[in-house]
């Protein structure tokens, strides 16, 4: 126990640690200038944006010499249904993580299936999606929505070492996530570390090859790469926060931005 | 992992409205149903072009330009992408950034066609936002993989639809071009020609 407390509080208390300096620096930020200035700020949301950028350019370094090969070799290498069984097997790992945020957000249908997908695919050792098959079609939640869901507001965009692109709630809810799972309590309460590292390595190498025609897109097609993922990142937790209930499936705020929108770029009075 | 699901059917979606071969439907744009024909049409008719091989490369090209202005509102999308800068810029830095503009957006969906592995379109509904735009929820099928989520947002121009605006999976094309243009000016103290610069050079590059 004394172990797996002193690696929970190494793991914990950094990340806690983080979110809240970074909250702390991110009110001190100064917002100025003009008022047209200040939307733009409030629009982009990064008061930190240059150790933003810093970080962003280490991680880069970092995909492109390690994360990017590795994922590619992976995804010429390994045959459709090995990436499949894969995939499905790191999914299944995090099913007790998104039953508690199912549970968290009184969602209860959406538990209940969580928990029959969790029984059926032990079936199959969680190599296989069999529950899927019966219906019971794979949802993913995790903490910072589960934040976002109680009213809790993103915060300054940030972008962590190795991890991305996050927030403070998101950080945050990164780190109850990791804390509420029972695979790392038993990792840590036996030493075993290596399972963890083995998780998270697996998690990157199947998210990046998953995503090497989208980033290779976003990058051939962006001016300024960093605002381009900034500003997907942003959306997309707007979408999976809102989406699942009921709400549009639209970018939120893009309904709003089309308000001033001009057909075929004329101002009205010039038409 | 969040942008995993955009993969290269986010190419197919774009694709489906490029390469259709007829100009909006006439016919009365209030109509849901002439929405989401709209849009199955321009889907089936681009795959059907994607998969003829007798189009070289300078005529796809040219197609994909008669095509995306046909179907989309390219004025107002880099109007729109510009958003407060659109002021900022003279008339004739206008000009050139609406033709560059359209230079790199027919540049980068003909580079997403080549992508094409059989991917296919599958329209779900359209409903109204407002009363000046339709958004029509479709999904990509993929040969492997879960499909792909694509909303398409169409401007009710006279009796036909012309497309402002793709969002795949809650990520809308142009919100985020406008983030990215924004920050090129803006990292560059609010210079516009900078901006100009970025895309005639990104442009030549290709």
């Amino acid at each position: 126990m004394t172990q797996s407390t002193s690696y929970f509080s190494r793991i914990g208390a950094g990340f806690f640690g983080m979110a809240a300096g970074l909250l702390l620096l991110s009110g001190c930020a100064t917002m100025g200038g003009t008022p047209e200035e200040k939307a733009a700020q409030a629009e982009v949301n990064d008061p930190l944006e240059i150790p933003n950028r810093f970080v962003f350019a280490l991680n880069e370094t970092v995909d492109t010499f390690v994360l990017r090969p590795v994922a590619v070799t992976y995804d010429f290498w390994m045959p459709e249904p090995g990436k499949d069984a894969v995939r499905n097997f790191l999914d299944y790992l995090r099913s007790p993580v998104i039953l508690a945020n199912d549970l968290f957000q009184g969602e209860w249908d959406r538990a209940e299936t969580t928990a029959t997908r969790f029984v059926i695919n032990t079936a199959v050792l969680g190599v296989y999606d069999l529950a899927a098959d019966y219906g019971h079609e794979k949802h993913s939640e995790d903490f910072g929505q589960t934040l976002a869901l109680h009213g809790v507001g993103e915060g300054p965009y940030l972008v962590l070492p190795l991890i991305g692109p996050s927030n403070p709630r998101d950080a945050v809810g990164f780190g109850v996530d990791m804390v509420l799972d029972p695979l790392n309590w038993y990792a840590w309460n036996t030493d075993r570390d290596w399972i963890g590292y083995t998780r998270a390595g697996a998690t990157a190498v199947d998210a990046r090859a998953r995503s090497l025609e989208a980033l290779d897109d976003v990058k051939a097609n962006s001016l300024d790469y960093y605002a381009a993922i900034r500003s997907l990142y942003r959306q997309r937790r707007a979408a999976q926060i809102g989406n699942q209930r009921g709400a549009d499936s639209t970018a939120d705020g893009a309904s709003d931005a089309y308000q001033d929108y001009l057909p075929g770029g004329t101002d009205a009075k010039t038409r | 992992m969040i942008l995993s699901t955009l993969r290269k059917t986010m190419a197919v979606a774009a694709f489906g409205c490029m390469i259709a071969l007829s100009p909006a439907s006439p016919a009365q744009a209030d109509n849901p149903q002439k929405a989401t024909t709209f849009i199955q049409e321009l889907g089936g008719k681009a795959i059907d072009t994607i998969t003829d091989k007798s189009l070289a490369e300078e005529e796809r090209l040219s197609k994909f330009r008669t095509l995306l202005n046909q179907n989309f509102d390219v004025p107002g999308i880099g109007r729109f992408v510009l958003g407060r800068y659109w002021r900022t810029a003279t008339p004739e830095q206008q000009q050139e950034y609406l033709k560059l503009f359209e230079e790199s957006i027919v540049r980068t969906y003909a580079a997403r066609f080549r992508e094409y592995s059989g991917e296919k379109l599958a329209v779900d509904n359209a409903r109204a936002d407002g009363d000046r735009f339709m958004l029509v929820d479709s999904k990509i099928q993929r040969p492997s993989g879960p499909p792909v989520a694509v909303t398409w947002r169409l401007f009710n121009d006279n009796g036909g639809f012309k497309i402002v605006d793709v969002v795949v999976e809650g990520v809308s094309m142009s919100v985020t071009q406008r983030s990215d243009y924004s920050s090129v000016i803006q990292s560059n103290g609010g210079n516009f020609d900078a901006l100009l610069k970025a895309m005639r050079e990104r442009l030549s590059r290709v």
